[in-house]
């Protein structure tokens, strides 16, 4: 611990770590270099690309226009859990076999999106999808094996769901 | 067994990517490591007299400046050879030559101590004139940027800011001219542009006891990077290992050693610790971009439709640093030589240094910018001539049995796969060609139209003679004893599937499936040399060289296993058979019963001590195949605002045999997003300070989002049938040649929407709505 460090708990793919930060620290650079959790990219940092996107209480958040200090007391999932999770499993299959992938910098930011949205909302149109995602750059894939994959994904999670059209 | 080439299977690294797991250079931590972060210039052009870092020292910092740094000037891009490599740069500079240049490296315990101590630095800059535009750079008293730069090791005096002229000619122009029925002569230009990949350039250095390094950074490609090294900070290459990593994304903007790694290995060395430095992405703005370029095109016509000749001028603004324009000079020339049957020809390029960001190859190096200029004038070419486009466009094509330049005039191969007809056919009918109709025709606020570009690029740049600029890749392949195999391939995969690619050839070669081929973690030390993934030449090359390689374990195979059953080689085959352990075998010709798995063989090599199966080597392509590309794209205008949609487009690539098709479709939509784009709205501007006008954040420069692109049935891809018979399996490449006509063909769209003809990029609802409110224009 230096000065201007101070001590909180944070609690992060449900293990509670007690950490020294400074009140200026950014959550995306707590995750990465205190916590080693890789999977939280740097892509703009301010809030533009969506390469750093968690989930916050699961809420879709950006790490990088989040105080670390903020999060204290609340539930911080990072693709990490999200690629564990039954949706998160889904989606990586899809995203996989859709060849949603190509770089994959963006990607981890884009499953945590999807995971978000696809609890949100069983069968989302390919509008809501794309409207979902749009916080998210890709400069690789031209989005649509992302947009098909996510499609594939709710289907096979909710197979018996008919799709509800869409307001608006 | 079923190829595994042109088969859809899930990529190597895709759950490691997707799940956050594959490491990327921002991802390297290592034990006592020092974050760094780098000074930058806030002005365009100045001498820089002293640098006071005591402030910063005091935080605890340790700072490396332009007085630190070895007195050596390199060019950071080594693909071509050293006689033909253009230098004129430092590590840190004592003239900074272009706002964001940088000046200082500065290395702490956390970021954030490197960050406050940046702000103790303190220059004293003596600011000099700077020159902002290429009119302005090629006045006569105008100032220079350089007095001296270097061409290999001969220095030249710079008696202007001319980096690098070109004149190259086919036939006899004029006389070609004079032949003419009548000659079309239009100025286009393009704009400096952004890549915009998404992981910013990043570096860690690790310094060792025995006074070399590791360097883990972004690159497209590790051997060069190690060489640049080594030349500036004089290590033997024995010393230096530059680790592969996955890359996150480039589209040629790491083609040279990122300009950060030299820094990052001076504060390394300097510290004797390991030092990180990460760009944050307005470094990351400042540090690249892509050639702004001003063509003037004349082209000779016939009235058959023909043409007589062809001239282009062009005047490209390379900023402050010439990493390749030499190059892109030549392949420009190359391009505008390739794209139609001319007859006669003759190009003269400028590339002229200007106080701006310096300015590297972006997917195409200048093809798509040819492209914008040549496919726009076929049409006012055809409109004038009463033709159909796509006619125009098959009379005129350079296809099998022509030349083509692969890279610009001292590599040139004879096309000997082509799919332009096929591609130009199938587009028609797929798009509705038939129900264009003229622009005069349309009335009302919103109009369509439809418009067709086609284009190209080169697979690598080899062929039967060595040219300008280096190619060969190497590969070592290994079968292990339980019969799967190891590949070890220096060759870096951009995203588009390279490696996975390789993993099919050489399964289909050795005949193992590929899930039990792998591809193994590399670096220098275990590789031997590949040029770079640049030139589209991954699969063609990097595949090819993987596939010399793996034909020669497939020898060695038949060798064990004839040895181990006791028969002639030449009585053995290497054959798949799910009947047989994992399904590789070898079998007796004479005695089909006799036969041996894989593993067997590989194992009992191992057991009898004969050793491992396993080959190493280098290959170089022997021509450098075209792939073709077309796209045909269906516009609609906003007349009142001049806003462009995108309605429909048809994606149409000639890859010879096609070794990833659900991958090749994603490198056609991801090139067709960034193709809009950079039609539409990427512009990377300078303000009269040198700044940028977006200042280096993402939000004020505009790429394409999920909601930007068409909806996914708006969009269809095609591929062609052909097989080169050059290339691996019969493949090419496609990654360049998908971007390459994406912005003429809606060019040309939107002039066939509403009569108006742009020829300035990117063509933004305000430039669209000025032209459209001049006068005589619309059809009211």
């Amino acid at each position: 611990m230096t000065s201007g460090e101070t001590p909180v708990t944070l609690t992060v793919n449900h293990k509670t770590y007690r950490l020294f930060i400074n009140s200026s620290a950014l959550l995306l650079n707590v995750l990465r270099d205190q916590l080693n959790l890789m999977g939280t990219k740097y892509g703009c940092g301010i809030g533009e690309c969506g390469a750093c996107s968690v989930l916050i209480d699961g809420e879709l958040t950006l790490a990088c226009m989040t105080l670390a200090g903020t999060a204290v007391g609340h539930e911080i999932t990072t693709v990490e859990e999200v690629g564990e999770s039954p949706v998160g499993r889904v989606i990586t299959e899809k995203f996989l076999n859709h060849a949603a992938v190509q770089c994959g910098f963006c990607t981890p930011g884009m499953l945590v999106a999807a995971s978000s949205l696809l609890q949100e909302r069983a069968i989302p149109s390919e509008q809501e999808i794309r409207e979902h995602l749009r916080g998210n750059l890709c400069r690789c894939t031209g989005y649509a094996a992302l947009v098909k994959a996510i499609q594939d994904a709710a289907r096979e999670l909710h197979p018996d769901s008919e799709r509800r059209p869409h307001a608006g | 067994m079923m190829p595994e080439v042109g088969r859809k299977l899930p990529r190597k690294d895709g759950v490691a990517k997707i799940t956050g797991r594959e490491p990327y250079s921002h991802d390297i931590y290592l034990p006592h490591m020092l974050y760094a972060a780098v000074y930058r210039s806030p002005l365009a052009h100045a001498r820089i007299q002293h640098v006071d870092t005591s402030g910063a020292e005091a935080l605890g910092a340790v700072c490396l400046t332009p007085f630190d740094v070895p007195d050596f000037i390199y060019n950071e891009r080594i693909v071509s050879i050293p006689t033909k490599t253009y230098k004129d740069r430092r590590v840190l500079p004592t003239i900074a030559r272009h706002v964001g240049e940088a000046i200082v490296g500065v290395a702490a315990e956390t970021e954030e101590l490197a960050v406050r101590a940046l702000q103790q630095i303190r220059i004293d800059f003596e600011p000099l004139p700077a020159v902002l535009s290429t009119a302005e750079a090629l006045r006569s008293e105008s100032p220079k940027l350089y007095d001296r730069i270097w061409l290999g090791d001969r220095p030249i005096d710079m008696a202007n800011n001319i980096a690098v002229e070109r004149h190259i000619t086919e036939g006899d122009p004029d006389d070609g001219f004079r032949g003419a029925d009548f000659i079309v002569e239009r100025r286009y230009t393009t704009p400096r542009k952004y890549h915009g990949q998404m992981e910013t350039k990043a570096a860690v250095c690790q310094p060792l006891p025995n006074g070399g390094i590791n360097v883990w950074a972004t690159v497209q490609s590790i051997h060069n990077v190690r060489q640049v090294l080594g030349q500036i900070y004089d290590i033997p290459l024995s010393k230096i290992n530059v680790m592969k990593l996955a890359l996150g994304g480039s589209f040629g903007s790491s083609i040279q050693m990122n300009s950060i790694i030299p820094i990052c290995v001076g504060m390394a060395l300097k510290t004797g610790r390991p030092v990180k430095l990460v760009s944050p992405r307005e470094d990351d703005f400042y540090d690249h971009a892509h050639y702004q370029t001003e063509m003037v095109l004349t082209v000779g016509v016939k009235n058959d439709g023909t043409f007589s000749a062809a001239k282009m001028d062009v005047v490209a603004d390379i900023g402050a640093h010439h990493i390749q324009a030499d190059a892109l000079l030549g392949v420009m020339a190359g391009w505008l030589a390739s794209l139609y049957k001319w007859h006669n020809f003759q190009f003269d390029g400028k590339a002229v240094y200007t106080n701006k960001v310096p300015t590297c190859a972006l997917q195409g190096f200048g093809n798509h910018m040819v492209n914008f200029a040549v496919e726009q004038h076929l049409d006012i070419i055809a409109e004038m001539l009463g033709r159909d486009p796509v006619d125009l466009r098959l009379q005129n094509y350079i296809g099998e049995g022509d030349i083509f330049w692969g890279q610009g005039p001292s590599i040139k191969s004879v096309i000997q796969s082509c799919g332009v007809e096929e591609i130009l056919r199938e587009g028609s009918v797929r798009i509705g060609w038939n129900r264009r109709e003229k622009p005069v025709d349309k009335q009302g606020r919103y109009r369509r139209g439809l418009g067709v570009a086609r284009g190209f690029h080169t697979s690598g740049t080899g062929g039967p003679k060595p040219g300008d600029v280096i190619d060969y890749s190497s590969a070592t392949i290994k079968v292990n004893e339980d019969g799967t195999v190891d590949i070890l391939t220096p060759v870096v995969d951009h995203g588009g599937g390279t490696g996975e690619a390789i993993v099919k050839i050489v399964a289909d070669i050795l005949h193992v499936p590929y899930h039990m081929v792998e591809l193994s973690d590399v670096d220098t030390r275990t590789t031997g040399y590949d040029v770079a993934t640049h030139a589209t030449r991954g699969v063609y090359c990097g595949g090819g060289a993987a596939a010399h390689v793996a034909e020669k374990v497939h020898r060695q195979i038949l060798e064990t296993g004839a040895r181990i059953l006791q028969v002639p080689t030449d009585d053995v085959t290497l054959a798949h058979n799910e009947d047989y352990g994992t399904g590789t075998h070898v079998f007796t010709k004479s005695n089909p019963d006799r036969q041996l798995t894989l593993a067997e063989i590989a194992k009992t090599a191992q057991i009898n001590s004969w050793g491992t199966i396993a080959a190493t080597g280098s290959y170089r392509q022997q021509s450098a195949p075209p792939c073709f590309m077309g796209h045909f794209v269906e516009v609609e205008v906003d007349t009142e605002t001049g806003e462009v949609r995108i309605v429909r487009a048809v994606l149409l690539s000639d890859a010879g045999t096609v070794v990833n098709p659900d991958l090749l479709e994603g490198q056609l939509m991801g090139s067709f997003a960034r193709g809009v784009g950079f039609a539409l709205q990427e512009h990377s501007e300078t303000l009269p300070s040198g700044a940028l006008a977006h200042g280096g954040w993402l939000t004020d420069y505009r790429m394409s989002t999920s909601c930007d692109v068409p909806p996914s049935d708006a969009l269809e891809v095609y591929y062609a049938h052909t097989y080169e018979p050059t290339g691996p399996f019969g493949a090419k490449g496609v990654a360049e040649a998908s971007l390459s006509s994406v912005w003429s063909a809606v060019a040309n769209a939107i002039y066939n929407a509403v009569g108006v003809r742009m020829y300035d990029l990117p063509i933004t609802p305000e430039a669209l709505l000025e032209a459209l409110n001049a006068p005589h224009v619309l059809n009211v």
